[in-house]
This record gives C-alpha cells, sequence and structure tokens, in this order.
C-alpha cells in the first residue's frame, strides 16, 4: 500500500515540499476505503432492506413493535448489558486502582492477568465458561464441598452476565488504569492535609477525577455487551435470548432479511441514543468537577 | 481538504474495486460440456475422468459427519471423475440465499435439513435430474423432486440406565412424566430452528394417538412442554447433546441417536428405547443456478452408491439410506442404527410434507415459546 501511495504522491510532494501534514491523512486511506466496504456498504444495505425487504413501507418496523416478545427480549437485551457494565465496573475500579499503586512487578504481573485473557478467542473463552459453570461443573463441585448450592449457573441469565464481564473486562480496567495512573496522587495527601478524611478525599477528589476513564469504560463495555452472541447462545438458555440471537433467528432460521434488518436498524438507534444521552451526562458532569 | 481531489478518488476507486474483486471472488467459467457416458445411471459410479478439471464445493455440517462422507464419497468421487472438490460449511441458510439471490452461487452440492430442502424446492434449490441420478436403492418416500437423503438417524428417548435401569422410561408419555420419572430432561430447543421432535413428543404424551398427530396442536404441545419446563434442558447443537450425556447432567434426553451413540462410546451410561423414535434425515441438495448442475448430479449419484453408504455408516454410526448397503459395526453400534432389525417398524409416521409447508410458522411459534 504504502509504495502505490509514494508511486503516485511525488509529484504533490515535489510542487509543495513543505506540507508534511497532507501525507498521514492520505495514508488513512485505504483503511477508509476498506471500511466503506466492508463496514459501510453492508450496513446501509442492511438498513434499506429494513426499509424495503419484502415490500417497501415500515411493516419490519411495525411488526417490531407490535410483538410483545420482541419488546421483552430488547428490554433484556438492555438489562443484561447494564448488569454486565455495572458488575465489570465495580469489579475493575478497585483493580485498576491497585494496578497504580502496585510496584513494577506487581503491576506487570496484574497487567498480565488483564491482557492474556484479553488474547484469548473469545469462543475459547465461552467454551471455558461452560466446563466451569455446568451443573456437574468445577464451581458448583468448590460450592458443595463448602456445602453450597449446587446452584444453576450455566443456561441462566447469571451465567451469561458471568461469562460477559470476564470477556469484557479489559475494556474496563484498560481505560480506568489509563485515567487512574495520571491522576496526581498528591492531591489526596493535599485534601488529607486540609482536613478532609482519606475516604472523603478519596471520594471527593480522586473519584470526580477517574470519571473520563469510567465513562470511557462503561460506554465501550455497554455497547460491545449490547451486540453479543456467542457467549449469551452458550451460556444462556433460549429462554434468556438476546436480540442478536433473534436476529440470527429471523436473517438464518426464517431468511427474512428484513424483519432482521429491522431489528438490527432499532438496536444500533438505541445504542447511538444511549451514546448521546451518556455524553450529554458526562458533558455536566465533568462541568461540575471542573467548574 | 485534499489537494488533488480528482487523484484521490481514483486511488479510491482502484482500491475499492480491488477490495470488492478479492471479496467476491473471480468468477468461474462458463458450465463446461460434461460427458457422463451412455446407459441409465447407476448409483456409485462415475465415468473414468468424466469431469476432469472442473472445480467442485460439497458442502454440510462439519465434524465426523463431513469427514465420514469426504472419505466414503466425496474423494473418490473426486479421483475417479478428475474434479476438483473442496469442502465447504457448515450448511448456512443465509449464505445460500445471498449466493442465489446475487447470481453467484459457488457451491455444488449442500447437504440440508430436509425438511428446509423440501421447502425450498424450486426457490433456492433445483429439481434434481433423475436420468443422473438413480434412485432405486432409495427407499421409496424418502427423495422428493430437489432432494435425496444424505443419511438417516433419529430423534431418540435416551435415559440413564444407572437410574432408570430398573424400571425405565418406555415413551414419550414417561419422558414428560416428572412425577415417576424424576430427574433433568435434554430437548432439541433451537431459537433459529423448529424440527420434528418436541411437540410430536408433548402431544403423544398428552395423549393424542400417533395416526392423529397432523396437523399439529401448536397450543396443546406447547402447554404440555410448559408444564414439564423446569425440567427441561434445551441443546442447541448436536455436540451440546452429548456433552449432556457424557457429563450427567441430565438422567433422560430426546437427542439424536448418533450423538447418543457417540455419547455411548465414550462411557455415558445411557441406553436408547426405540419405541416412538422419530427418523429424520439430511438431504442432498443443488442449489438454483450452480455452474455445473450436471456434475452436481454426478456426484450426489456417486454419494448414493452401496459401498460409499456403508463406509459412511462405519465412519458417523448414521444409518446408510441405500438398501444394499452393509456396513460392518460393532454391537453398540449395530443398536443405534435406525435400520436394524426390528427398529424402523416402531418410529412415528413423521409427516415432513407438512412440516415443509409450516416450517417458518413452527419456528416462530416455537422461538415465541423458547423465549417465553
Amino acid at each position: 500500500m504504502a509504495s502505490t501511495l509514494q508511486a503516485v504522491a511525488p509529484p504533490a510532494a515535489a510542487r509543495q515540499p513543505a506540507d508534511p501534514e497532507r501525507r498521514p491523512a492520505l495514508l488513512v486511506l485505504p483503511a477508509l476505503v476498506a471500511l466503506a466496504v466492508f463496514f459501510l456498504f453492508p450496513l446501509i444495505s442492511m438498513v434499506i432492506s429494513a426499509f424495503t425487504d419484502p415490500v417497501p413501507g415500515l411493516g419490519n418496523f411495525t411488526w417490531f413493535f407490535s410483538e410483545t416478545q420482541n419488546l421483552r427480549v430488547l428490554g433484556r437485551t438492555f438489562t443484561t448489558a447494564l448488569w454486565v457494565t455495572v458488575v465489570a465496573l465495580v469489579l475493575s475500579y478497585p483493580y485498576a486502582y491497585a494496578m497504580t499503586i502496585a510496584g513494577t512487578r506487581a503491576r506487570a504481573v496484574l497487567t498480565l492477568l488483564v491482557l492474556v485473557p484479553f488474547w484469548t478467542s473469545l469462543m475459547v473463552r465461552t467454551f471455558a465458561w461452560v466446563i466451569l459453570l455446568q451443573d456437574t461443573g468445577v464451581v458448583n463441585d468448590l460450592l458443595g464441598t463448602i456445602g453450597l448450592g449446587p446452584f444453576s449457573l450455566i443456561r441462566t441469565q447469571t451465567g451469561v452476565v458471568i461469562g460477559m464481564v470476564q470477556l469484557l473486562m479489559p475494556f474496563m480496567v484498560l481505560p480506568l488504569y489509563a485515567v487512574m495512573s495520571g491522576i496526581d496522587r498528591r492531591l489526596l495527601t493535599a485534601a488529607g492535609s486540609m482536613g478532609a478524611r482519606p475516604v472523603k478525599a478519596f471520594l471527593d477528589v480522586y473519584v470526580p477525577l477517574s470519571l473520563p476513564g469510567v465513562s470511557a469504560g462503561c460506554l465501550t463495555v455497554f455497547i460491545s455487551a449490547l451486540g453479543f452472541y456467542v457467549t449469551p447462545a452458550l451460556l444462556g438458555s433460549p429462554t434468556d435470548a438476546l436480540l442478536s440471537q433473534q436476529i440470527f433467528t429471523q436473517v438464518n432460521g426464517l431468511l427474512k432479511w428484513g424483519r432482521g434488518g429491522a431489528m438490527g436498524v432499532v438496536l444500533l438507534g438505541l445504542t447511538l441514543a444511549m451514546i448521546a444521552l451518556l455524553a450529554v451526562t458526562l458533558r455536566r458532569a465533568g462541568k461540575k468537577v471542573t467548574g | 481538504m485534499p489537494k488533488h481531489p480528482a487523484r484521490l478518488a481514483a486511488m479510491a476507486g482502484v482500491a475499492a474495486s480491488l477490495l470488492l474483486a478479492t471479496a467476491c471472488g473471480a468468477g468461474s467459467a462458463a458450465p463446461a460440456s460434461i460427458d457422463l457416458g451412455s446407459g441409465p445411471a447407476k448409483s456409485g459410479t462415475i465415468k473414468k475422468d468424466a469431469l476432469s478439471g472442473l472445480n467442485m464445493t460439497f458442502v454440510s455440517y462439519g465434524g465426523v459427519y463431513q469427514e465420514g462422507q469426504q472419505k466414503a464419497a466425496v474423494d473418490p468421487f473426486a479421483q475417479e471423475s478428475g474434479a476438483k472438490i473442496l469442502q465447504d460449511g457448515p450448511t448456512d441458510y443465509a449464505k445460500i440465499k445471498a449466493q442465489v439471490d446475487s447470481s453467484n452461487v459457488t457451491w455444488d452440492v449442500i447437504d440440508a435439513d430436509s425438511i428446509w430442502a423440501e421447502a425450498q424446492c424450486g426457490k433456492l434449490l433445483q429439481p434434481l435430474d433423475y436420468s443422473i441420478i438413480d434412485k432405486s436403492k432409495v427407499p421409496e418416500g424418502l427423495s422428493g423432486q430437489c432432494t435425496v437423503p444424505a443419511m438417516q438417524y433419529g430423534m431418540v428417548l435416551v435415559y440413564n440406565k444407572d437410574k432408570f435401569g430398573a424400571n425405565p422410561p418406555k415413551g414419550w408419555k414417561d419422558f414428560f412424566d416428572t412425577t415417576k420419572f424424576p430427574g433433568k430432561r435434554a430437548i432439541s430447543g433451537n431459537p433459529g430452528d423448529s424440527a420434528p421432535g418436541p411437540f410430536e413428543g408433548a402431544l403423544i404424551a398428552d395423549g393424542v394417538a400417533p395416526d392423529q398427530l397432523y396437523p399439529l396442536d401448536v397450543d396443546r404441545a406447547t402447554k404440555k412442554l410448559q408444564s414439564v419446563r423446569s425440567n427441561l434442558v434445551f441443546w442447541k447443537t448436536g455436540a451440546e447433546a452429548q456433552q449432556l450425556l457424557e457429563s450427567g447432567e441430565v438422567d433422560m434426553g430426546m437427542v439424536w441417536s448418533g450423538r447418543a451413540y457417540a455419547a455411548v462410546k465414550n462411557g455415558a451410561p445411557f441406553q436408547v428405547a426405540w419405541d416412538q423414535w422419530m427418523p429424520i434425515m439430511d438431504s442432498l441438495a443443488v442449489p438454483k443456478n450452480a455452474k455445473n448442475p450436471k456434475a452436481s448430479m454426478a456426484l450426489i449419484n456417486y454419494y448414493l452408491g452401496a459401498q460409499q453408504q456403508a463406509k459412511l455408516t462405519e465412519l458417523t454410526s448414521y444409518s446408510p439410506i441405500n438398501t444394499d448397503a452393509k456396513p460392518s459395526l460393532d454391537q453398540a453400534g449395530q443398536a443405534f442404527l435406525t435400520t436394524a432389525p426390528g427398529v424402523p417398524e416402531k418410529a412415528l409416521k413423521i409427516d415432513s410434507k407438512w412440516w415443509a409447508e409450516h416450517q417458518p410458522e413452527m419456528i416462530e411459534k416455537w422461538s415465541a415459546w423458547l423465549g417465553g
């Protein structure tokens, strides 16, 4: 790619030698074209099919919103994503905090613990959870030896949330750590010297400063969770199917691509709305902190 | 803004078309003229080197099954006919639709659920040419206008013999009786699919006579299913069904005979109750606008041979569909064959025509109940 670009670029560069800022833009071009071909084009054709397949009009959307079953699945998809986000945040915040205060070696270990699973295939990790969580699995055996359970973990919403949290936690820990490691810890000492107890100093000084990381992490996890397919399919029961699975039913089982498209459009629209809402809320929260 | 929009646009165009070309694959040549020889077709044979230089793609569901098909029929066919045959899969209905809709069909022979295939006859699949395909050794009623069976198996009742050995469940009535036979039951439950099995079992258990099953009373069936819902464990793939038996998570199951056999071979203490088993099969079919329909038909004809079918059964434990096939299997394997002596008579009669006509509606109703 780069050689092609250079082959075309010299005349322009010769005429305008002192213009290094143009070239990076040019380098992005292949990526943009790929994005257009492999992402934008299918996306647009999906949106079009939602409005035209099998007949032009809003039929697919009327169908979607008139079936209580669909609305229930939509609701379940959002509550599941919300649960995953909340649990991931609660687990990741102290973890990321520990990473910032740990020594070099301990931090390397903590980072590795996040990254190694992150580099492992999603499918493999989900299957591992199937083995761990099944009724006769390791988790229930362990719980049994301490006199608890057995619990139905697999094929329940709990199982789905457990699996998805583990899969998505890196997307929460890493942005949190990035922001937290930039927070000047002397501010806490300063707050202490002004008479704040450690807890108050932490809540009033540290937490607000870490909010950008919280919002980035939550947004990434929440949006990824909305579109999850493999994990709920393997760890959940058909009873807790999420929207992505219903889309699969329409597209693959029934070959009703218009309906599948309409469901995709609804999911996309609601996701964009959530992002907008979060962005506005966070800007307000941010103003409160700084202003 | 970039300085040379025209140049940029040209480059973008070139890049885009390159990407598109690689994405779509280069189109194959026009159908070759094929000479399959003279005389009536005989299953399991192909004229030597008749398809020399031709490229074909065989599509199935992967795993042990497709490997068996490849070893028993597809590879020997390739060797004799001279065609080069690629394996692809899994059979994906959306992909078939996309290929047919865009008139760029790259799949030549597909292995698909027979009810789906029957429903798609003339839509996504083309009629078979029975002057090329010899179906004289296929049992009456199993082939359609667009389909021939790929193998046969059954939806069977299996139970844990360690738990129920003294007083085992005998049929679907017992399967749904959770007081007499407590425990979890594995049952097929794929929200994107619906096939003979759960509805028929529930109706039989609710007292419907086997010859009065169709048209299926879905409301009555789901009511019966609902009454035992807390005892049901839904499996979505054959592998999952097998795993449920092997890990001992269920005490009973409505599962595919081949998967039950595989679980038993791996040491799961299960036994099959053949009464009221439900025959199912996969079918071979050719997508509409396939590049070389004649070659596709020739491959199907070869696949149906007695020798190929015997070998397929030995490799996969699915039952052969050629009545002359004599697979050599161990005793456990023989016990799971739907073609074993005494077994065919015990089958429930499944109305696959009714299913083919009503499947979309059944998928919706089944998915709705599953998701409820």
